[in-house]
């Protein structure tokens, strides 16, 4: 049998009535465009992301300031370590002494004399090792008093806890800071 | 029947077929980007929650320019936060005291209890009597210790020891035993 073919109008019709329905504006609002909104929020990411400088903290636990109160210390051998930050450089105390010029010995005088502009951080690090090594007695021993000149700039004080913080090793020297308040 | 039009039969049968046809391309016409929304979505929300954590979140000005140190540990965000800056003293958001500009012999006189040589400063401990009580009642509520209370102090790297002393001391005489100074990290210094 042969099929019967459809007449041009025929096809028109078929054509009109399988066309996809308009749709209303009420019924095209049934999903949310979010395109446009989309291309923001990326941009505003970009930006974010390329005007942030992130920076990384962290914090040095410490303990009040200690008045001097001229009590004497206990009589067993501890090291006392007190490094008193002057202009001219470090003084450094230990067992109730003061450490002479060029961390040897006792006597008067800045124990670690400022060098060229700055003060000479990695000679005090060498100068508190090299005290801690001194005797068995003190290999435990973890505090340090640091005092200072009233004019003396925070960053200075941060960058003597770091030095006495840790040996070159990465050992431990003295973690535990206290403040003392001069006289 | 007229010459070369087709049955109804048919016409009906092609109609069907070109619906059916149309149908199907409508499911294609549109990308599905639900998914990715998603996604960029909570990696905003863990940008934002990572930059609140950090230092980000701190005011770096002139004003405020925090020391350098080679300490690389993560930083403790627990305890009231001490700003001291070059014009300021800020507790908890709240200015409590002028910084003179000259901070060698500390905050001025008329805001210690004894005048110039004392170290406690009145108004700061003012500030901190409110905080401390809270956190007093927090920690009594959360079986910490309540005698003693914690503090953060973010300071300006050129703040002068005198003046340090003193918030540090007025914090201790306020019932605070241990501090966090907060420092920028830097590994290479």
């Amino acid at each position: 049998m042969v099929e019967d073919r459809l007449s041009a109008a025929q096809r028109n019709k078929i054509r009109r009535l399988s066309a996809p329905r308009e749709l209303s504006p009420d019924e095209e609002g049934g999903e949310l465009n979010i395109v446009p909104f989309l291309d923001i929020v990326t941009n505003v990411l970009m930006f974010v992301l390329a005007t942030v400088s992130v920076t990384f903290t962290a914090t040095i636990d410490s303990f009040p300031p200690r008045a001097p109160t001229g009590v004497r210390a206990a009589t067993a051998p501890t090291l006392g370590l007190t490094v008193l930050i002057v202009p001219d450089g470090f003084g450094v105390k230990a067992r109730g002494g003061n450490v002479a010029p060029g961390c040897s010995g006792v006597g008067p005088g800045i124990s670690v004399p400022r060098k060229g502009d700055g003060y000479d951080y990695p000679a005090l690090r060498e100068c508190v090792t090299q005290l801690k090594a001194s005797s068995p007695d003190f290999s435990t021993e973890q505090s340090v008093t640091i005092s200072a000149n009233p004019q003396i700039p925070y960053q200075v004080v941060v960058s003597t806890m770091d030095a006495v913080r840790n040996n070159p090793r990465g050992e431990p020297l003295f973690p535990d800071v206290s403040f003392g308040v001069a006289r | 029947m007229q010459q070369g039009r087709a049955s109804v039969v048919r016409f009906k049968r092609e109609l069907r077929k070109q619906l059916r046809k149309r149908a199907h391309d409508q499911d294609v016409n549109f990308l599905n980007i639900t998914a990715m929304l998603d996604m960029m979505t909570i990696i905003l929300v863990f940008l934002l929650k990572s930059m609140s954590s950090s230092s980000a979140s701190l005011p770096q000005s002139g004003d405020l320019t925090m020391p350098k140190s080679v300490l690389t540990t993560e930083a403790s965000q627990e305890g009231v936060p001490v700003l001291i800056s070059k014009s300021h003293i800020v507790v908890d958001d709240n200015i409590v005291a002028p910084v003179p500009r000259d901070a060698t012999q500390g905050i001025e006189g008329k805001y210690k209890r004894s005048g110039a040589a004392d170290l406690y400063v009145v108004p700061l401990a003012n500030a901190l009597k409110g905080w401390r009580e809270r956190d007093r009642q927090v920690r009594l509520a959360t079986g910490k210790d309540p005698n003693t209370s914690e503090a953060v102090i973010i300071a300006d790297a050129s703040t002068p020891y005198r003046l340090l002393v003193e918030v540090l001391f007025t914090l201790g005489q306020s019932e605070f035993s241990k501090f966090h100074l907060m420092v920028l990290q830097s590994p290479t210094k």
